[in-house]
């Protein structure tokens, strides 16, 4: 159950999450509008910089985090090398890891349940139209929550194959690895049931 | 406070396998414990009293409510506490999974975080606020789980095997913890010490109530049945 969640406390993490996940909107819109590599790739350094401000711990949590991206890179290196298109491939790839690594900084650093709390203010308008917006709510906040677990049940299952193989594992525990989430989703859900659901209380 | 759990001719299937066989159940006990094999169907009993899942045929009352329709008023009526508390929680970190519950309930968001406070205090834990579930031990999530379900101070608590995996020392404080429980126990174990000082007991065997009475007479009948089916082979045979 590994979620995107930080290894320490840091002093983002008592900055209000609206604030930063505006912050975050708009760092994402510049970086689209760049296409200066010299500054796409100081945008970058100053990412893995933020990363560094809170230790080494926090750096190599994070770093493993956005490891993730690696197959996504990998093709679009080959495509552009491919095609020769050197500037437009470095462009895309800065700004990938430079959004996701700040996309991925701001949920380390903030508890879902604030998420949920942001998500319910945008929301504010659907529930004037006398919508559910608890559903939505719910709904995306375990989503961010259910991801990591699914890194974490391949990581699982590699486990027990490389327990009891001396090969690497290879497409035959997609079949595993798809049940394990449909039973997680069914577990999750049964979990959500327990305490209540997608209950709409009055505004409080 | 005592709740009464009423069952009447309950059938349960899942995928047409039936599982378990024309239950009937009238318990007012404020300490009920469930024993029987594995898989004879207790935790499956669990769910249908805690309104997880709706009977296939009969009916399932807690306190007057069916709990499978009415998830409301379930909140405040029962508090079930599954067998793998993995498939429990929801959130990252502790004070997040037992506020969640509370504001559930109704709590604003204020309220909810001094009840968590107050209740991991309760537990001596208050520095567990901010932890993060993944990096706890299996046993400290099962008392993760416990704080958050007793944090929502529900009339009936169901109780599937909470202690498995637990050491003697937090077993012995969960235990003393529970007694003190203002509310009913349905209480699921394997083990014969936890429901000493029970009311009453629910043997399940296959599915089916093989007996229920007075705690001393059904755990006597049980015991014996267990150690003579204990000297047979039959970890093979899968019911089905
Ligand atoms: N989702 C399911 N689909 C099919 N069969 C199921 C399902 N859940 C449970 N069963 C079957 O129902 C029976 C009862 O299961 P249950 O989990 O209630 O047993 P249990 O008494 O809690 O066992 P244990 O002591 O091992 O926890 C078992 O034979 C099991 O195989
Ligand atoms: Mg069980």
């Amino acid at each position: 159950m590994i979620s995107l969640t930080s290894p320490v406390r840091t002093r983002a993490h008592r900055w209000p999450a609206g604030a930063k996940l505006a912050a975050l909107a708009v760092a994402t819109f510049v970086l689209f509008l760049v296409q200066d590599l010299l500054v796409l790739a100081v945008a970058l350094g100053m990412t893995l910089g933020a990363y560094a401000l809170p230790g080494g711990r926090f750096f190599r949590a994070g770093i493993v985090r956005l490891k993730v991206l690696w197959p996504f890179l990998a093709i679009l290196g080959v495509w552009h090398i491919a095609t020769a298109t050197y500037a437009e491939g470095a462009e895309i790839i800065l700004r990938l890891l430079t959004t996701v690594g700040l996309a991925n900084l701001v949920t380390m650093t903030t508890a879902l349940s604030e998420m949920i709390t942001v998500i319910r203010w945008l929301a504010t308008p659907l529930r004037r139209i006398g919508l559910n917006s608890r559903a939505m709510e719910l709904a995306i906040a375990l989503v961010i929550r259910i991801l990591p677990k699914l890194i974490d049940n391949g990581q699982r299952l590699s486990d027990a194959w490389r327990a009891r193989s001396p090969r690497r594992p290879g497409w035959r525990v997609v079949v595993p690895f798809t049940l394990l989430a449909l039973d997680d989703a069914d577990h999750l859900a049964e979990a959500l049931r327990a305490r209540g659901g997608f209950l709409e209380h009055t505004e409080n | 406070m005592t709740s009464q759990i009423e069952i009447q001719d309950l059938d349960f299937a899942v995928e047409g396998k039936q599982i378990l066989h024309k239950i009937n159940l009238s318990l007012a006990e404020r300490r009920v414990g469930v024993v029987g094999r594995n898989g004879s169907g207790k935790s499956t009993l669990a769910r249908l009293v805690s309104g997880l899942v709706a009977p296939t045929a009969g009916t399932v009352q807690v306190n007057g409510h069916n709990l499978a329709k009415d998830r409301r008023a379930a909140l405040s009526e029962v508090g079930i506490l599954f067998q793998n508390p993995e498939h429990q929680i929801i959130f990252p970190t502790v004070g997040e999974e037992i506020a969640f519950g509370l504001e559930q309930q109704g709590l604003g968001k204020a309220e909810a975080e001094g009840k968590m406070r107050e209740v991991l205090t309760q537990f001596g834990l208050a520095h567990w606020h901010e932890a993060y579930v993944a990096t706890l031990s299996q046993g400290q999530k099962h008392l993760v789980t416990l704080m958050s379900v007793v944090a929502m101070q529900p009339k009936l608590l169901v109780l599937d095997e909470p202690f498995a995996g637990l050491d003697i020392p937090t077993k012995a404080q969960l235990n003393r913890y529970l007694r003190l429980y203002h509310g009913s126990l349905l209480h699921i174990t394997h083990d014969p010490t936890d429901l000493e000082s029970y009311d009453t007991l629910v043997w399940i065997d296959q599915g089916r109530i093989q007996l229920a009475g007075p705690q001393g007479q059904v755990m006597g009948a049980y015991l014996e049945a267990m150690h003579s089916e204990g000297e047979t082979d039959d970890l093979a045979h899968l019911t089905g």
